[in-house]
């Protein structure tokens, strides 16, 4: 539904983005990580027209993105706020209104969304009387109020409390499965596993990979194992079949982790180990997105 | 458009309600009607005259001509020597002793004014007013004159000033009201410009500390967020002035009833001493001051509707003008302390244009200096309405106004340009010079 081709912004002095090129499917939770200062938010805001790219363009539905498109995008900055002397009420509703809704029909939105999310005593409140995860909920409010087809979160757990957090990622799942598309900039890795089918990772302005969560994580997996067997570690074992990364012992038990030779399978390894010793756990390990991130990232510098 | 219009409301409403205003908004005619009743109050004390008791110690042979008691100084000789008098000026009932010592009439010198309190500027001319009078009769008298031709010397001559209008036909005009008129508008337009235009400036920065303008940019262009709000509050501003005159008018008229009713002899006296123009300075002072008297009457010959019209254009145009520069200023800062560097080169103008105004118009309307102060945008807001009162040629008033209209559409355009950079630059100090590069930007 989405695809940026190309895109170049330039500021003076700093290139924010360099030629980068993404798709998001339909239906889909795309997570666009990157450290910080990578270009993320720059992207972002290209996306949801803030700012024009140098050169690029972005396709929006098949069409090249323009503003009438604003209405059908939601954006959760991560540098969000709320007018401080403002009700709560009013200002959802003074939010939902500059995205095109009628008073009647935003009314009724935030009314079924303050229920839904029990914020329904809040209405009358200031923005100043609230916390900081009150407000947070709020803003997701007025961001998805108007139903917009991609929804953009800039960080969207920070600041919530686990329950909250549990409850907003409930949330987005819920929205998802009704067909909306997100766009998810997170640091969390452990959300973008939880949440995201696709991701990018943008660093120095350029992207450096995308692809499925799967996929990126099978492709990395490097035929290391956990390994644990009884009884204390044997330098006898022969070690042309695998290298031994890391060894512990505890309690008359063995914890390996071993990186399979070129060209070996755990089988050849069990098949040495099996008569030396009583094994209890072999696992593979698939490398977390934390570890991608910051290998893939690691290895640019 | 539908956009701009709810932000304008937004912008409108958000002020309208706060406390401040309303208590603002009524506060401010009960003090300017208190302000008004005082000055009147004043005024007519004025006139009837504190009078001031002076001992006159008189050890001048030559001066034989007396002090002549007026309203507001009575001269009392007294034959007792300064150390007397002065140890004995409060049980005696005086309130200054004056010292007249031997001198050359030509050359006077050593004269003394003493009391237990300090003696006014006003009364200090008053009484070497007086002196000078006593020394040019004695002198005239000496060379010959009867008391007779003295009387006779003096004729009182009162101009009366017309001005020329456009169709030759004569108006009244008075230098005096029309300074005063000219100061008054003067005066509110800076305040306003002022007033609002760093209400427009709080605005921007406190939607860039608040963290909104982001999620306002996503829905929003940045140049109907301005206007929204540039728009929004000159409404504000509208209805504060236009609720003002309303209220300021009615707790006067109520207030000038009441006294009026309480004392017809006060009137009476108020209303003669406006007609008297008599060679009292003070008094003269007072029938100029008097609110009641030549500003209603010049009031009257000055179209107060074309007035109020034109100012209530200036006061947009130049509200414009200046707001659009602090809606860019605000967008540049973090917090209202960092604007310090850029209030100066937008204060300056709007500074220069109101001290100018004061000073130089009021003294010379029809002058080179003048022209040029009221069709220059950046001053002509405060200039024409200083102007005004005196009379301007219809074709420099459409002139100026076509100015201003273009220098507002500039300023508006400069400043959208670095607003829309500037909103979305966060804890970055910002310099002149980058401000002029955000101008440039592409989109």
């Amino acid at each position: 539904m989405l695809s940026v081709n190309n895109i170049v912004k330039q500021y003076a002095g700093h290139r924010a983005l360099d030629d980068v090129s993404l798709t998001v499917e339909k239906g889909k939770i795309f997570g666009l990580l990157g450290p910080n200062g990578a270009g993320k938010t720059s992207l972002i805001r290209i996306i949801t027209q803030i700012t024009a790219p140098d050169s690029g363009e972005v396709i929006f539905n098949g069409q090249r993105l323009n503003s009438n498109h604003i209405a059908q995008i939601g954006y959760l900055p991560e540098e969000r706020g709320l007018y401080k002397k403002m009700e709560i009420g009013e200002q959802v509703l003074y939010l939902a209104r500059l995205k095109g809704l009628t008073t009647a029909e935003a009314t009724k939105r935030v009314r079924y969304w303050f229920e839904k999310l029990e914020m329904g005593s809040w209405w009358n409140k200031k923005v100043e009387d609230l916390s900081k995860g009150m407000q947070q909920k709020v803003q997701f409010v007025a961001t998805i109020l108007h139903q917009p087809e991609l929804i953009i979160l800039d960080e969207p757990f920070s600041g919530f409390d686990p329950v909250n957090a549990e409850i907003i990622k409930n949330e987005i799942l819920e929205l998802n499965k009704q067909g909306a598309t997100f766009i998810f900039s997170t640091h969390r890795m452990e959300s973008v596993e939880e949440l995201c089918d696709n991701i990018a990772l943008i660093h120095r302005s350029k992207k450096i990979l995308d692809g499925s969560v799967e996929e990126i994580r099978n492709n990395y997996r490097n035929q290391t194992y956990w390994l644990e067997y009884d009884g204390a570690f044997d330098t006898d074992i022969p070690s042309d079949i695998f290298e031994i990364h890391q060894q512990d012992h505890k309690e008359g038990k063995t914890k390996l982790k071993v990186q399979l030779r070129e060209g070996k399978s755990a089988n050849d390894m069990l098949a040495v180990l099996l008569p030396l010793v009583n094994i209890q756990r072999l696992d593979e390990v698939i490398p977390t997105m934390n570890d991608i991130f910051i290998e893939k990232v690691k290895t640019q510098n | 458009m539908n956009k701009i219009l709810l932000i304008i409301q937004r912008e409108y409403l958000s002020r309208v309600k706060k406390k401040s205003f309303i208590v603002m908004t009524l506060l401010t005619p009960v003090i300017i009607a208190g302000f008004y009743g005082i000055t009147i109050y004043f005024s007519i004390q004025g006139i009837k005259g504190t009078s001031n008791k002076i001992a006159v110690v008189n050890e001048n042979k030559t001066l034989t001509e007396k002090l002549v008691s007026t309203r507001n100084a009575t001269y009392t000789y007294v034959n007792q020597s300064l150390p007397q008098m002065k140890a004995n000026l409060a049980t005696e009932g005086y309130d200054y002793v004056l010292y007249l010592p031997e001198f050359n009439l030509d050359a006077p010198a050593g004269i003394q004014l003493l009391g237990t309190k300090q003696a006014g500027l006003t009364l200090n001319s008053k009484v070497s007013d007086d002196i000078e009078n006593v020394i040019r009769n004695q002198k005239l008298k000496e060379s010959g004159l009867a008391q007779k031709d003295l009387d006779n010397l003096k004729s009182s001559v009162d101009i009366d000033m017309k001005k020329i209008g456009e169709t030759g036909k004569e108006e009244d005009s008075s230098a005096g009201a029309s300074t005063v008129i000219a100061y008054v508008a003067g005066v509110l337009m800076f305040m306003f410009i002022l007033l609002y235009g760093i209400q427009v400036m709080r605005g921007v920065i406190e939607e860039k500390t608040n963290r909104i303008i982001e999620v306002m940019i996503s829905s929003v262009k940045p140049f109907q967020l301005m206007m929204g709000k540039i728009i929004g509050i000159a409404l504000v501003g509208l209805t504060q002035f236009i609720l003002w005159i309303v209220l300021t008018g009615a707790i006067s008229t109520a207030v000038v009833k009441i006294y009026a009713n309480k004392s017809t002899a006060t009137k009476t006296e108020v209303a003669t001493a406006m007609k008297n123009q008599s060679d009292s300075k003070m008094l003269k002072d007072a029938t100029e001051k008097s609110p009641i008297g030549s500003i209603q009457k010049s009031l009257a010959n000055l179209n107060v509707t074309k007035i109020i019209t034109l100012f209530l254009f200036f006061f947009i145009g130049g509200y414009l003008f200046y707001s659009a520069l602090y809606a860019a200023i605000g967008s540049a800062v973090d917090s209202e302390t960092e604007t310090q560097q850029f209030m100066f080169p937008v204060m300056m103008p709007l500074l220069l244009g109101y001290t100018l105004s004061l000073s130089v118009i009021t003294n010379d309307p029809y002058g080179n200096m003048a022209f040029w102060l009221s069709m220059i945008p950046f001053t002509s807001p405060i200039a024409m309405m200083v102007r005004l009162p005196y009379g301007v040629p219809d074709w420099q008033l459409a002139l100026s106004m076509a100015l201003l209209i273009l220098g507002f559409i500039g300023t508006v355009w400069v400043a959208s340009r670095i607003y829309r950079v500037g909103i979305l630059m966060y804890g970055k100090k910002t310099s002149l010079k980058e401000m002029i590069k955000w101008f440039t930007y592409k989109n």
